[in-house]
């Protein structure tokens, strides 16, 4: 069953990640969920699929207060991303979804109405939660078309969604990065196949290597923390993307 | 504790209703197909009669009541066909809402009450019991539009069967006057047994 941990605290600003669900069928790919909170407000990102919303749900809210969930950030409009939604406003109909304009129209498929949807332009946005301010950093192409990270100035965490994904074998599923080199080896192939575009990776390492990063969290596989961080974008500005093999 | 996903793979009641309609529109297609049919063969028994003359005048007058039966049959399942269209619409909502109301059930039991899951389970069952209010209004809907296109279906019966008395009177064209009859009765009893079956489907399980 899924647990979330705390990666993050600080008086009352939190960071959960909810992680590792061994009861989960095999045939399903396994999800980080993360839950940033701020006093009264929560923001669950990348809420996951209907599936697996049961564990989500009960991980959430064994930590926090799901009527304090203001809004959901969904990084793009996979499924495993935001299939979701439609159960999370069964819960909470006044939801917010944040996404990026490009899946306005596309989303509603999986639920919601049009005052459901805050669209993120392209260059990016702000988002107030309680007092923070959490920036909507663009990551376009890597993978989806309208794809976007969320940073957290103020714990200096970086929400980077399928970005860092690693598909891990079940005797290495820690929730942190301990041997990088050991770790990278199981996010390589999905990089190379997943990210489509070597400009749209220049261009993202460039533009989050100018942020404070104490902690990369990625959707799928381990959190990269410390120097893991730093390394993580100098790995993945070298690597040849949008190619089947090689 | 048990997986939640395997729990959410418990059958879901309402596949058998979307899998009824499906039944429905084929039934409606197949007597469509036959409305046409008969269409046919009596434009063709109108020609026949007129062959024959004065001895089937009868006949030829049957034979445009069963074009006109015909065509009133085809107006009669395109307007079925139009409802069970609708009721995939409101089954797929019901099918849905019963989904959610599942899943966040088994939510709720992982979670245990916590708050607002009360306020959450009260809205969905009132959503899916106005939804399953919807599907049982379409039913009978469709019910009585089986039960009046059955009533119609009497009727062509009945000039079938006048058919089949006046093609005795047909003289040299008696035995293709009969052979028409007989086909025209055939078809009938073929909508007949179409639409007891459909008047079995139920949207709603009772």
């Amino acid at each position: 069953m899924k647990q979330a941990h705390c990666i993050f605290q600080e008086d009352d600003h939190r960071w959960l990640a909810i992680a590792r669900d061994a009861t989960k069928p095999g045939y399903i790919i396994d999800t980080n969920e993360y839950v940033i909170v701020d006093g009264e407000e929560a923001l669950l990102c990348d809420p996951g699929g209907i599936e697996i919303f049961p564990a989500v749900f009960s991980a959430l809210s064994a930590e926090c207060d799901p009527t304090k969930l203001a809004g959901l950030f969904a990084s793009h409009q996979d499924p495993d991303i935001i299939s979701s939604l439609a159960l999370w406003l069964e819960f909470k109909p006044d939801l917010k979804c944040y996404t990026s304009w490009l899946w306005q129209s596309f989303l509603p498929h999986f639920g919601g109405e049009d005052t459901t949807f805050v669209p993120i332009p392209d260059p990016g946005m702000t988002i107030k939660l309680g007092s923070l301010e959490l920036q909507a950093v663009p990551a376009h192409y890597l993978h989806s078309s309208g794809n976007f990270n969320l940073y957290d100035p103020k714990a200096k965490i970086l929400f980077s969604g399928d970005i860092g994904a690693a598909l891990l074998p079940p005797d290495q599923g820690g929730l942190y990065v301990e041997d990088f080199s050991r770790h990278i080896r199981h996010a390589e192939a999905f990089h190379k196949r997943w990210m489509g575009s070597d400009r749209a990776k220049r261009d993202w390492c460039e533009r989050v290597s100018r942020l404070e990063i104490d902690m990369l969290v990625p959707q799928h596989g381990s959190i990269y923390q410390g120097a893991d961080v730093q390394r993580f974008i100098n790995w993945f500005a070298a690597l040849e993307v949008g190619v089947l093999r090689g | 504790m048990n997986a939640p996903e395997r729990n959410l793979k418990l059958t879901n009641h309402r596949s058998g209703e979307l899998a009824g309609i499906v039944r429905v529109n084929e039934e409606i297609k197949a007597i469509v197909a036959t409305a046409f049919r008969i269409n046919l063969m009596a434009l063709n028994a109108i020609f026949l009669a007129k062959r024959a003359g004065n001895a089937a005048l009868g006949f030829g007058v049957l034979s445009n009541e069963l074009r006109r039966f015909a065509q009133d049959l085809t107006r009669h399942m395109a307007s079925l066909r139009d409802m069970t269209s609708g009721s995939v619409g409101s089954v797929t909502g019901v099918v849905q809402q019963q989904r959610n109301s599942r899943i966040l059930a088994e939510a709720i039991r992982l979670a245990g009450e916590v708050p607002g899951v009360r306020e959450a389970r009260k809205r969905g069952m009132a959503r899916l019991s106005a939804q399953q209010v919807k599907l049982r209004a379409l039913d009978l809907r469709l019910r009585a539009a089986v039960e009046e296109t059955q009533q119609l279906v009497e009727l062509g019966g009945v000039l079938a069967r006048s058919a089949k008395i006046e093609a005795a009177y047909g003289g040299g064209f008696s035995p293709a006057l009969m052979q028409v009859s007989t086909d025209f009765a055939e078809v009938i009893a073929q909508i007949k047994r179409s639409l007891e079956v459909l008047g079995k489907e139920r949207l709603v399980k009772d």
